[in-house]
């Protein structure tokens, strides 16, 4: 003679439907904890391995080095103390120790255009046969790279030729619009004879809006002997430390030497730390939204010392008591984890298209555009934000519920 | 549950037995004795009423005899079945399958429909929704409230929701139904129609009823008149011989 589950749930169904505005606030609650913790997990974890592809694409045996100045000054307009770098200085670099290549760059943001299509993208000057190397996983989608001796030839990134939501498509051998940003805001013509695959996002740059164009052209076209930068590529990931600590022992604080590696790690503590923040916030969130349950429930069990008596009357027993409160909280949960974890998804893409990784924030010359990340859902996350509103719930529902089976049945009956 | 079911005390032919119960109240440091020492037997069958004044210990003892409250002293027995012998959960089941309470104030779940309240106790005991749903039906339809079945208390008279409440008492078909002032919520006219009731279900089913009133329109309608003083039997009046009942 055991009470049916389904009646026990369907029992605590009414009791909550009962009282629609206080079980739908205390729900809300549970919600919401769960809900942050899985878009604040999910996001941060989704940041992490964005991070991880980036650097992945770059290769751990990678340096850039800049010059100083130009750190804080974007587009190139480098003040007049700042260092430049030269032929020269590639050359120096080439014989420290460890160093397998160094290869030189310029770069500046451009809008590219062409039929209806305007593109802000930006322009980098580089040895084309080093763009493999530099890029590793890239390929060419179709045509071949520029030749260094044309410097009206160009190799444009996937979404320059294929733009999304926009009907014209370039095609080898298409004339293209280049308007530069910074100081020199003239415009050129460029000759589409390569284009690239469909590459991402590298740390600072994205390929896919690029335009990329030979050294030798740059160096005409900008007008300027020095590079926007250099890409040092070391024998062995082992190498990148000693590498930059030759640079910077050399250069002293003339230039920046950023180690994409490193920095990652940087980055990614960071992130962890910021999985782990944000993790207890929701945390927090969910234990108000416990206290909050147990709250309700003693208000419910106060209110319905009668009905208790009644019960006890008609022959339930404590643990069927204890059973039919109890289930009321698991409900709560229920419907709580469900319910934040629909909504904890919605929210973290939303916190990823809001939340943009490295905005403001890059090497010299180089576009700082914002990119969004998408949010890593494992199984275990969607479980947790399942299940753990659900254990909140029957923690903080056990109590009142079990103060509910203990009462007396004849003091109960005659509570008004 | 086995204990209860097993046992044959029927053969006893006594629905309630208590042997010098006491009970005493403490409040803080004051000892309130509300029954003194109360040995009475109920046989099977029969329509008991018990009167006195207010705080003479006739509630108390409806509560001992339903198993609600043990005993300071002494001994109850319901159905040959000695409560000291029963922890909580054995004294609940046999409150589910052996006595039925019909309350002055109804005491009906507000938020469930008539047919709901009356279900409540078979749900306790696990019978299907279908099983119980139709012997909750029959058990309103022969209170006369079919029609009302889906209607919540709010929605009712005091009258239909004693008879309710006497549906739900009775659809377990107990040994014993206890009545606190069953009649003390309602009028006069639906009074008479309950204890009509009661006495048609006394003398078909057999079902021993107690009740404890104030109203000598309900105590002259029973077989014996047990008049509580002070937490003492001061009499006890037997108005008519229990008969032309089916039961035992």
């Amino acid at each position: 003679m055991q009470m049916r589950i389904s009646d026990i749930f369907k029992l605590a169904f009414k009791a909550l439907r009962d009282r629609k505005l206080r079980s739908v606030l205390t729900i809300v609650g549970i919600m919401i904890g769960s809900a942050v913790i899985l878009a604040l997990v999910a996001s941060s974890s989704g940041l992490s391995t964005g991070i991880q592809a980036q650097v992945g694409k770059i290769g751990a045996n990678t340096l850039t080095v800049s010059s100083a100045g130009q750190f804080f000054a974007p587009g190139g307009s480098s003040g007049t103390q700042s260092y430049k770098l030269t032929q020269q200085d590639v050359n120096t670099i080439k014989s420290f120790q460890g160093v397998s290549d160094v290869i030189p760059y310029y770069s500046q943001r451009a809008t590219i255009s062409y039929a209806s299509n305007s593109i802000q993208g930006e322009l980098i000057g580089v040895d084309t046969s080093a763009l493999f190397t530099m890029y590793r996983g890239l390929s060419l989608y179709s045509g071949s790279l520029p030749d260094s001796y044309d410097p009206s030839a160009a190799a444009v990134g996937y979404s320059i030729a294929f733009p999304t939501g926009s009907s014209d498509q370039l095609s080898i051998n298409q004339m293209i619009s280049t308007t530069l940003g910074g100081s020199t805001s003239s415009s050129l013509t460029f000759l589409v004879k390569g284009i690239l695959s469909e590459y991402g996002r590298v740390l600072f740059s994205n390929i896919d809006e690029t335009i990329f164009i030979s050294l030798q052209s740059a160096q005409i076209l900008l007008k300027t002997q020095y590079f926007s930068g250099l890409y040092v590529i070391t024998d062995t990931p082992a190498d990148v430390t000693t590498v930059q600590q030759e640079i910077e022992s050399y250069y002293g604080t003339q230039v920046r030497v950023m180690n994409a590696g490193s920095m990652v790690s940087t980055v990614e503590s960071i992130t962890s730390q910021m999985t782990v923040f944000l993790g207890s916030i929701g945390g927090v969130s969910l234990f108000v939204a416990a206290v909050g349950i147990t709250n309700t429930m003693f208000v419910s069990v106060m209110e319905r010392t009668r009905e208790i008596g009644i019960l006890k009357a008609l022959g339930y027993r404590p643990k069927q008591i204890m059973g039919m409160f109890l289930s009321e909280a698991i409900l709560s949960g229920v419907i709580g984890g469900v319910g934040g974890t629909i909504l904890g998804y919605a929210l973290s893409f939303i916190i990823g298209g809001a939340l943009p990784m490295f905005g403001g924030f890059g090497p010299p010359g180089q576009t700082r555009s914002s990119t969004t990340f998408t949010p890593v859902f494992t199984p275990e996350l969607i479980a947790f934000s399942l299940l753990f509103p659900i254990g909140v719930a029957v923690l903080a529902g056990l109590y009142p519920a079990w103060r509910a089976s203990r009462m007396n049945a004849v003091v109960a009956l005659k509570y008004e | 549950m086995a204990l209860v079911d097993k046992e044959s005390p029927s053969r006893a032919g006594l629905a309630v037995q208590t042997i010098d119960v006491t009970k005493v109240y403490r409040v803080g440091h004051i000892d309130y004795p509300a029954l003194r020492g109360v040995t009475l037997k109920i046989a099977k069958g029969e329509l008991v009423s018990i009167v006195g004044p207010s705080g003479s210990g006739k509630s108390t003892l409806l509560n001992l005899i339903g198993a609600l409250d043990p005993p300071t002293s002494g001994r109850v027995i319901i159905d040959g079945i000695d409560l000291r012998k029963l922890n909580q959960d054995k004294l609940a089941l046999l409150r589910n399958l052996r006595i039925g309470f019909v309350y002055q104030s109804f005491n009906l779940i507000q938020r469930l429909t008539s047919i709901e309240n009356v279900e409540m106790p078979l749900i306790a005991r696990g019978v299907s929704e279908e099983a119980r749903k139709s012997r909750s039906l029959k058990m309103l339809s022969a209170v006369g409230l079919r029609r009302q079945a889906n209607k919540r208390p709010t929605e009712l008279s005091g009258g239909e929701q004693q008879r309710v409440a006497i549906a739900r008492a009775l659809v377990t078909q107990p040994t014993i139904v206890l009545g606190d002032e069953p009649t003390g919520n309602v009028d006069s006219k639906t009074t008479r129609e309950v204890l009509s009731y009661i006495v048609q279900v006394n003398k078909t089913l057999g079902t021993t009823f107690v009740l404890v009133t104030h109203n000598p329109e309900v105590s002259n309608m029973t077989h014996r008149v047990i008049t509580l003083k002070d937490g003492l039997i001061e009499k006890e009046q037997y108005l008519q011989r229990i008969d032309s009942y089916t039961g035992m």
